[in-house]
């Protein structure tokens, strides 16, 4: 393979992988932008989304067949599922510990996490499950590149979703809402804005997020582990971060860089394929220490 | 000037029983004589367990030191215990050094790497510094796994056992005790230092830092102190670890290793000393005890967690002036 | 004041009954019994299972025939976890018990540290599935590998390759204990054959995403794709492999024979290659073993349930043969043995108490399961 083939498929790569990436990491994004808080359990959501979908899927699959048909239903039906535990988890693990001080919150997140991997340990018995998806292997083929039919739709679904997404945030009173309390949650109160229901909501639609990408990966890669949620969640928000933490668009781009960064890097020379985690921690350490704010982020004053 | 928090006894919920010097002396001879003489009632299965649950209170003691005295969650402290593990692995095995040169040059590498740990983190918020940490204990994990000098996957193989002064390391037994020992030295280092001038600043620094650094407390060096003291504790433990194993591999120093750690430090309650050495036993000693329930162990284990968390928050870490 | 009073006195006692309820050993005195050092929780739980399930059978067999030594047999579990602490605790637990023997070890780094618990608690010890090479150095004495070890996967693997004109290979691994054992010895001996190869690359457990891996192996066109990792990632990788067009070979080693790999890997482990030790449905002496152990578990015996049968009646038949369960004898009686009565083959020892003959076979992934090629 040429210098210019490699090249072509490790973007395709990058962008299919990216697009996971970025769909998880809005879920991070969103959260933090109104209650100022990392959902450690967030990677976690997107592999609960995986197992929702995968469950429905396989209620649903002998009335609508296991294509990408039956995949998107079971989808949507996982989004709404999942982020109404998400919301429940909100309520009950995070919202009366807003108060408290913040590395109680912190480890509540935490607890949280291990609550749902453990369960999901329990409940596997810490097997690989498979997807039970039938997306076909057809494709198009640009010289030696090839194109799965799969990762285009994929890629398109990601693109729908954070399209509707920025729209939502932009175009709609609910949106504006949800800017007005990552900007300032008191003030927002004060203009009668019904907060609690924003977090609620912001937490019910990145999770749903999550889970949307949870199913998808499912369904494409094949297989589901209690642990998937852990490395994903770091990557995500790693992505959120070089993007710039509490921006949208920011999350978007960051899981689009993390996506080609990874998919690139094992090609440098040195940089092995054993070292490609090294790499993006790496990466993560250095803009966090260097460029906080990631590419599109607001400045940061308070210090806590 | 700001409301100082006030500091908890060393002995957290038992200081109302054991209020006079008198009892509190007793006390420590009991906690001792039973110590000294538990193997021998109880055979060699409960010394092995016992031996990993002092090995616990020193790593927990250590991570408490981070978390709890200078309120930085540290979610990768199975860093500093890989590196004390794997110095005195290497020492040994491939420059054979004696046990007892290995084990201060492991001290002073994890001493080295509490600051390059604890160095990007300064600035961080306790979120992003969590993440940070986790990122650098993978990354501490992930090098032991690649390079062929930590053995790779596999790990090291034949540490020997150490010798004191014609003692030879080697039974269940004799770790038992050597454990104790560092157990009770890591309990009265960390007394020390939560009464000293160190000790004070890491709360002042946990309660509010900029206040503390208008006191004129430097924000830096007290939270790499934190930091570096831990690393020592984890690097003793993992030192220790690895000549009474006599293999170590990459995974007993995963994210669940410093889960566990972290869990040991919360579970038992308080983050104060007893708190923890009861949560370094709890983590020890369930698994043995809920070996019938298998994996539903961890789910009880989070799920005890997230109720501390939720019913007992103040508790843990309080906001304002103690009692 | 007497709440706190009695909440320390309570934690004190519980402490105290939660030492004595580790402290006390039970073991009747007319039974022989045989500790099992499997993985009963955690990700290969199955495994453990399947092999504890194996070891049982072979005991009520052994008993339905008289027991051993005129006595009845049983076993005890120690669970691994496959984590090296866990089986430093199992083990010393089952070393502390009573038992006249060791049947177990699944994976090979957390079998390592226990081997010598059991060599100073003077226990014969059969490992019937664990085959890193990084446990020959550690025996102490006491240990036998009936699996062979990862020397002979690799003899076979590359004596498969070089008969099939395959020049250069890419050898991809888990970053595991027995993965990557296998990976290096497979590199280093390809190597020094004067043979390429054209990467090496390391996957994580649980990542999903090959496609960089797979599009880095493509950019070397090998011959050959060797995977020496288990099942659940194998079946991914093959997958990926085949979707972006890979048209070579793809060879797996034993960690992936089980069944499993083609539900993950659907239609593209097609003409997959494995090389493992033989799973019962490749045994003419295991249909009777299958058909006993399904009645008797309901599902068919797994991959290391035949090594882990023949294991438990070796250690039996080293009792009986040795006249009694004294150490120095029995493992004196297990170096000499030539033992027939197996389903796996006849079992024989090296000097290292390694498998004396290599029992690796070539194995074709054909309409959605393992056979034998013709």
């Amino acid at each position: 393979m040429g210098f210019f083939e490699i090249f072509s498929q490790q973007l395709v790569n990058g962008i299919v992988l990216g697009s996971f990436y970025a769909l998880v990491a809005l879920g991070y994004t969103m959260v933090f932008g109104v209650v100022k808080l990392l959902n450690f359990a967030h990677g976690d959501l997107y592999m609960v989304g995986g197992f929702a979908g995968f469950l429905i899927l396989s209620f649903l699959a002998p009335f609508i067949g296991p294509g990408w048909f039956g995949v998107a239903v079971s989808m949507v039906f996982a989004m709404i599922a999942v982020g109404i535990l998400g919301v429940v988890i909100e309520r009950v693990a995070y919202a009366p510990m807003l108060s408290a001080p913040r590395l109680s919150i912190l480890i509540t997140a935490l607890a949280v996490s291990l609550v749902l991997q453990n369960g999901m340990l329990t409940i596997t018995k810490g097997q690989y499950v498979p997807f039970g998806s039938a997306l076909g292997f057809g494709g198009v083929n640009l010289g030696t590149l090839f194109i799965s039919y799969n990762q285009m739709i994929l890629v398109g679904v990601s693109l729908a979703l954070m399209a509707g997404l920025e729209v939502f945030v932009s175009r709609t009173q609910y949106g504006r809402a949800m800017r007005a309390v990552s900007v300032d949650k008191d003030m927002s109160r004060l203009l009668g804005i019904n907060v609690n229901r924003v977090i609620a909501g912001t937490f019910f639609l990145g999770t749903g997020l999550a889970a949307a990408a949870g199913t998808m990966a499912g369904a494409y890669y094949g297989s589901l582990w209690y642990f998937m949620g852990f490395l994903i969640g770091l990557k995500a928000f790693t992505a959120a971060v070089i993007g710039g933490i509490g921006s949208i668009p920011g999350a978007m781009l960051g899981g689009l860089i993390l996506g080609l960064l990874e998919s690139f890097g094992t090609q440098l020379p040195g940089v092995g394929s054993e070292w490609k985690d090294v790499f993006s921690f790496s990466v993560l350490i250095l803009v966090l220490v260097f460029k906080p704010t990631g590419l599109l982020g607001k400045p940061e004053q308070e210090r806590m | 000037m700001p409301d100082l928090p006030s500091r908890p006894s060393s002995w957290g919920g038992l200081s109302a029983i054991l209020d006079t010097p008198m009892k509190r002396g007793v006390a420590i001879v009991v906690i001792l004589v039973s110590m000294a003489v538990a193997p021998l009632l109880f055979g060699q299965y409960a010394t092995v367990i016992l031996t990993n649950a002092l090995l616990y209170v020193v790593l927990a003691l250590g991570l408490n030191i981070v978390v709890g005295y200078a309120g930085l969650l540290d979610l990768g402290f199975a860093a500093f215990f890989a590196v004390g593990a794997y110095t005195v692995g290497i020492a040994t095995l491939h420059f054979g050094l004696s046990f007892w040169l290995a084990l201060p040059l492991a001290v002073v590498i994890a001493m080295l790497a509490g600051l390059i740990i604890g160095a990007p983190t300064l600035r961080l918020r306790s979120d992003y510094l969590a993440i940070v940490t986790l990122g650098f204990g993978e990354i501490v994990r992930l090098a032991a796994r690649n390079l062929r000098e930590t053995g790779g996957a596999s790990g090291l193989s034949g540490i020997d056992s150490p010798w004191l002064f014609g003692w030879h390391i080697r039974t269940p037994l004799d770790f038992y005790y050597v454990f104790c020992v560092l157990a009770i030295i890591a309990v009265i280092v960390s007394v020390r230092l939560a009464n000293s001038r160190l000790g004070r600043a890491w709360l002042y620094v946990r309660h509010d830092e900029d206040a503390a650094e208008a006191m004129g407390i430097d924000r830096v060096r007290v939270k790499l102190a934190a930091y570096v003291v831990g690393a020592v504790y984890g690097a003793v433990g993992g030192a220790f670890f690895a000549a009474n194993l006599g293999a170590i591999s990459p995974n007993s120093f995963s994210f669940q290793q410093s889960v566990l750690i972290l869990m040991a430090v919360i579970l038992g309650g308080m983050g104060k000393i007893p708190g923890v050495i009861l949560g370094a036993f709890i983590v020890i000693l369930a698994p043995e005890l809920l070996r019938d329930f298998g994996d539903l162990r961890l789910f009880i284990f989070a799920v005890g967690l997230l109720l501390i968390m939720l019913f007992r928050p103040s508790g843990i870490w309080p906001a304002r002036s103690r009692r | 004041m007497q709440n706190l009073l009695k909440q320390n006195l309570l934690k004190i006692g519980a402490g105290l009954a939660l030492a004595l309820a580790l402290g006390a050993p039970a073991m009747a005195q007319d039974t022989l019994t045989i500790g099992l050092l499997v993985p009963t929780t955690g990700s290969e739980a199955t495994y453990g299972q399947d092999m504890a399930n194996a070891a049982n059978l072979a005991i009520a067999e052994l008993n339905a025939a008289g027991g051993v030594l005129g006595k009845q047999l049983t076993s005890v579990v120690g669970d691994d976890a496959c984590d090296a602490q866990q089986a430093v605790n199992a083990a010393s637990k089952l070393a502390s018990s009573g038992v006249v023997g060791i049947v177990g070890g699944y994976c090979s780094g957390a079998t390592l540290p226990t081997l010598k618990i059991f060599g100073d608690a003077k226990l014969p010890m059969i490992i019937p599935a664990a085959n890193s090479t990084k446990l020959i150095p550690e025996n102490p004495g006491n240990v036998f590998m009936i699996n062979s070890t990862g020397n002979d996967q690799v003899a076979k693997a590359i004596e498969y390759f070089t008969a099939h004109n395959i020049k250069s290979i890419a050898i991809v691994n888990q970053g595991d204990a027995y993965s990557q054992d296998l990976a290096d010895l497979t590199k280093k001996n390809w190597e020094a054959a004067g043979m390429k190869v054209t990467s090496f690359e390391t996957t994580n457990k649980g990542e999903q995403d090959y496609s960089s891996v797979v599009t880095s192996i493509k950019s070397g066109s090998p011959d050959a794709v060797f995977w020496t990792a288990y099942y659940a990632d194998g079946g991914l990788l093959i997958r990926q492999l085949r979707e972006q067009g890979y048209q070579g070979v793809i060879a797996v080693g034993d960690g992936s024979n089980s069944p499993e790999l083609f539900k993950i890997a659907g239609p593209a482990a097609e003409g997959v290659i494995g090389f493992s030790n033989p799973t019962a449905e490749f045994l003419p002496d295991a249909k009777a073993f299958a058909e006993a152990y399904q009645k008797a578990y309901g599902t068919a015996p797994g991959p290391y349930s035949t090594l882990t049968y023949d294991a438990t009646k070796l250690l039996a038949w080293a009792f009986t043969t040795a006249g009694s369960t004294d150490f120095d004898k029995v493992v004196a009686t297990l170096q000499g043995a030539n033992f027939t009565d197996t389903i796996s083959g006849p079992i024989s020892f090296t000097p290292e108490k390694t498998l004396a003959r290599s029992n690796f076979v070539v194995l074709e992934g054909k309409g959605g399961a393992w056979t034998l090629p013709q």
